[in-house]
């Protein structure tokens, strides 16, 4: 099988802000659970993307840098060979694909992730009438004991693989953007497809900043970084 | 075709082909339970411009609708304040909608005032008790009884509130809100003679100094200057803007800078001043923009005395060496620009200070020009002196004076204790909340007469600021009303139909929709030939009216009286020795004044610098809570002149050793269950600054004491971040 899309993102951490306006963006577009305060003591938090803080160094100089964590689709994902049932597998488009309803929870998956980006359904999730009316029907809500993470908004990707191949091309540079990608306000977050060496996505990918999440682990991840740079006071 | 199927077909259009959805087979299997001309197919979104009004920003959304229901809200790419992005408070707006604790029809008091017992009451019954009532005040020859409390208010609602208490015969009509940029505004006004805010043009400019502006969270429009921020670091081939970020705290917005000057609070001004006078003594000023200022170096210099290097470090705390450095890096590097935000302009010298901040962009010549900072259009002229109109209205309802209130907003919430405000509030024998959700404000109301949620009403949103361009965004319903609710400014045309004589006459108007389409008329300025209807329905598409007819503010000019900025010493309520530490009270990233605390996204939205969730937090310096044996977590009080509060401490390593500080927006006594109970509100800490007519939110003092090792924090991150930094390269 093979596939003239490689999805893939960058993430231009110059640009990044840490605003969390992604957080909620990617909540609201995948039906993600809204998680109590007790859960999240639990450390049971439901968000596919998180932005990591660190804080490096001491006041008065200290600085705090962001860094936004979401599956990293990797071609040689850890998740992958150790799930009995096949739910997590990789698609002819390279990405890191989750099956819902084949899911039986062992979280093996989760445990073997290095990025900590798979949450499990620990607890059945409500939303309380009418705070349901906001689910999207594009995704299902998963239930209790099923592994859920990032798919770069695989329900936007078929619509435009749809949309294109009714109109007999190829999806245009841009045409997909993940609910993430869409709302960041600095524009930091890129997608596209990583196969075509002349998309924005390539193109920055090739920058001199580049650098991927724990990259001497070799699960050649999808998402590339690009780090902040220019003159540093402290 | 009815209007609603003509703007379904025309916003995808003007949406952009990815939001077109797939035809699948199945649809002519589900069956319609809704008539086809409604225009609803299963599983098909459809996409309606709207505004935001979360916050003073004004961005332009759009809505997916699908079914019949409101699922996402994305940025309206073709707004341009915000270009097709949104924040995270902004997608929130859906669940104000969805919000399982909404106001569903009117409600009238059956128990004592705050304790929440209300009888459901029909609209006809809950207009006629207010009509009631303002008769009676007109009977009485007292129609200054009457007091409208609202945010600011823009555009045609702040003209028809005005016209409802004008004719009414009321002069008790403020529009006040906590973050309000009045005092940008006045300093505004002393420095150029004009009250415009400014505009600031980040994405050109190469080096940006931050006085306490909170761009990229809360300050102005922040979706906008975010985004110019984005393109300022790296949307040039070449250049990479620097930042630099002068602020006691480090915010999120002081987070992405590539210096931060924790200098002591209220010195702001000063080092401003005092990074002026190096300009000028070293000659690195652009002799041309002071000319055409009508300014003098030399008179500039001997005004600026006082502000040599060594004794503005000293004020500042914050070593000469870098001051120096950045005032000459700042002159340096052109285009430069300056900001001053709310940090500065809420402490006991903050419009002194904010001018001082002008002459900065004044001397590097970047007064107008690309890279600098224009007059802003959004909204040019607005209040300048709130604080000091609700302070009348504090004491008039002290006085026992005011009948009548009603009340849109929570300002119960959201003005500080310290006013006074709640106890004039409770002498008020009739209050009328508008509020959707029962928020500290409504539960304290004797009539609540809900309001739309946003995306059910119809209005205009005219940005505060963050265009050169005027423009209108239009407010249009995405959905049917969910419950029995009414738009604000429905009710007061029914209240003035009712009221009869004068007041009928004075708002004839049948709906609120034919008064907003009758103002942007007017602003649009069509010609006679252009077919109204037709013009409407694609402003409707598009999300507003982007070219207007109105002119540009003329450029910022130095006024000629206009003396140099002198910031007197900062005024700080509460005694040193008792009180240790300054207080700041910030407007949370996720929360802003308060306005999100109803929404489960925003609770679970783990803060971007404590990564903290459901709930608040003091921030302390490492070493002060080594010093007070204070750990990560543990439940602390603060205590100020003002109040005490209990609540949980996050160890944190971008504070002054002197200062703490609280996030506003948490500690709501209702707002429905999401809200309720979370956290505290650090306005009970706030304390008033002597008699001036001038908030000083950030100028208290307090002190901390260690209670129990169980605060109750719960974060959603590891306090140091879960991966370690080394490991992942940044």
């Amino acid at each position: 099988m093979t596939s003239q899309y490689r999805w893939g993102m960058v993430v231009d951490l110059d640009r990044c802000t840490g605003c969390g306006a992604c957080v909620v963006a990617c909540q609201a577009e995948n039906n993600v659970a809204i998680c109590g305060k007790k859960e999240i003591s639990e450390g049971r938090n439901m968000h596919w993307l998180r932005i990591e803080r660190f804080w490096v160094g001491q006041y008065p100089d200290v600085r705090a840098r962001f860094l936004p964590v979401l599956c990293q689709h990797c071609h040689d994902a850890p998740c992958e060979p150790v799930c009995p049932v096949y739910a997590s597998y990789h698609n002819p488009d390279g990405l890191n694909g989750q099956v819902y309803n084949r899911c039986v929870g062992t979280r093996y998956c989760g445990n073997n992730c290095p990025y900590a980006v798979r949450v499990f359904n620990f607890y059945n999730h409500e939303w309380p009438n009418p705070l349901d009316n906001q689910l999207s029907p594009d995704m299902t809500v998963r239930t209790r004991g099923v592994m859920e993470k990032c798919t770069f908004c695989i329900q936007r990707i078929r619509r435009a693989k749809e949309d294109a191949k009714s109109e007999n091309r190829t999806i245009r540079d841009g045409e997909i953007q993940p609910a993430c990608a869409q709302t960041c306000p600095t524009d930091a977050l890129v997608f596209g497809n990583m196969a075509d060496p002349r998309s924005r996505v390539a193109i920055l990918s090739r920058s001199p900043r580049r650098f991927r999440l724990l990259e001497h682990l070799g699960t050649h991840p999808s998402i590339c970084y690009l780090k902040g740079g220019g003159r540093e006071h402290v | 075709m009815k209007r609603r199927t003509f703007l379904q077909l025309g916003t995808v259009i003007a949406a952009g082909a990815v939001l077109d959805g797939c035809r699948s087979k199945n649809e002519q299997l589900i069956p319609y339970l809704i008539p086809p001309d409604e225009g609803i197919t299963p599983g098909k979104g459809t996409y309606y411009a709207s505004s935001c009004n979360a916050c003073p920003a004004g961005c332009g959304i759009l809505v997916r609708v699908s079914e019949g229901r409101a699922k996402k809200i994305e940025g309206n790419p073709e707004h341009p304040i915000n270009r097709g992005k949104l924040c995270a408070r902004g997608q929130a707006v859906v669940q104000e909608l969805y919000h399982p604790d909404r106001v569903p029809h009117p409600l009238k008091r059956n128990g004592p005032r705050g304790s929440g017992a209300f009888t459901r009451i029909s609209w006809q019954e809950g207009i006629g008790l207010l009509t009631d009532r303002l008769k009676a005040l007109q009977r009485e020859q007292s129609t200054n009884g009457l007091a409208l409390l609202t945010p600011h208010l823009r555009g045609t609602l702040a003209e028809l509130t005005g016209r409802f208490m004008r004719t009414f015969g009321s002069t008790n009509h403020v529009s006040y809100e906590l973050l309000t940029p009045d005092l940008l505004r006045i300093a505004a006004r002393r420095s150029f003679g004009q009250p415009t805010l400014p505009y600031y043009d980040i994405a050109e400019t190469r080096y940006l100094l931050s006085f306490g502006a909170d761009f990229v969270d809360s300050h102005l429009s922040p979706v906008k200057y975010g985004s110019a921020f984005g393109e300022m670091r790296q949307g040039r081939d070449t250049v990479r803007g620097h930042f630099t970020y002068v602020g006691g705290r480090m915010s999120l917005t002081a987070a992405s800078a590539d210096r931060w000057m924790p200098a002591k609070p209220g010195s702001e001004g000063t080092l401003a001043l005092g990074i002026a006078r190096l300009i000028l003594a070293e000659s690195l000023y652009d002799s041309g923009a002071l000319a055409m200022n009508g300014l003098e170096a030399k008179k500039l210099l001997a005004a600026l005395d006082r502000y040599d290097l060594p004794r503005v470090a000293q004020l500042s705390g914050l070593p000469q060496g870098a001051i120096a450095e950045v005032a000459r890096e700042f002159a340096s590097t052109r285009p430069a620009l300056a900001l001053a935000g709310e940090m500065v302009a809420f402490q006991s010298n903050g419009p002194e200070s904010v001018r001082a901040v002008h002459l900065l962009n004044l001397l590097v010549g970047s007064l107008n020009r690309p890279g600098g900072i224009y007059p802003d259009a959004g909204s040019p002229s607005g209040p300048e002196n709130s604080f000091a109109e609700l302070i009348a209205l504090i004491e008039t309802m002290r006085g026992g004076h005011v009948k009548v209130a009603m009340i849109h907003g929570d300002p119960l919430y959201s003005v500080p204790p310290a006013t006074g405000f709640h106890d004039a509030l409770a002498k008020v024998p009739f209050i009328v909340s508008f509020s959707s959700l029962l928020d500290d404000t409504a539960l304290h109301a004797d009539l609540v007469l809900p309001d739309h949620a946003a995306l059910e009403s119809w209005g205009d949103v005219i940005p505060v600021a963050g265009t050169r361009e005027p423009l209108v965004g239009l407010m249009q319903p995405v959905v049917e009303p969910l419950f029995d609710t009414r738009q604000f400014p429905e009710v007061l045309l029914a209240t003035a139909h009712e009221l009869g004589g004068r007041m009928a006459a004075a708002l004839p108007d049948e709906s609120y929709l034919e008064l907003l389409k009758g103002a942007v008329r007017k602003q649009a300025g069509f010609g006679a030939g252009v077919d109204f209807e037709a013009a409407w329905v694609d402003l409707l598409q598009h999300g507003g009216l982007f070219k207007t007819k109105s002119v540009q503010p003329t450029g910022y000019r130095w006024s000629s009286d206009a003396p140099p900025p002198l910031p007197e010493d900062p005024d700080f309520a509460g005694d040193q020795k008792t009180y240790p530490f300054h207080l700041i009270a910030y407007p949370a990233t996720a929360f802003y004044d308060g306005r999100g605390a109803p929404y489960p996204w925003l609770q679970q939205l783990p803060d971007p610098m404590t990564t903290v969730v459901w709930g608040s937090w003091v921030e302390i310096n490492p070493e002060t809570a080594a010093e007070h044996g204070i750990g990560f977590g543990d439940l602390v009080e603060v205590s100020s002149p003002q109040g005490t509060l209990r609540l949980p401490a996050v160890v944190y390593p971008g504070i002054r050793p002197d200062m703490v500080a609280i996030p506003l927006g948490q500690g709501h006594r209702g707002m429905g269950r999401y809200a309720q109970g979370q956290g505290v509100n650090p306005l009970a800490l706030v304390a008033r600054q002597g008699t001036k007519q001038q908030p000083a939110w950030n100028a208290t003092r307090v002190r901390i004491t260690r209670i129990s090792g169980n605060g109750e924090l719960v974060t959603a991150g590891h306090p140091q971040g879960s991966l370690r930094s080394e490991l992942v390269e940044i």
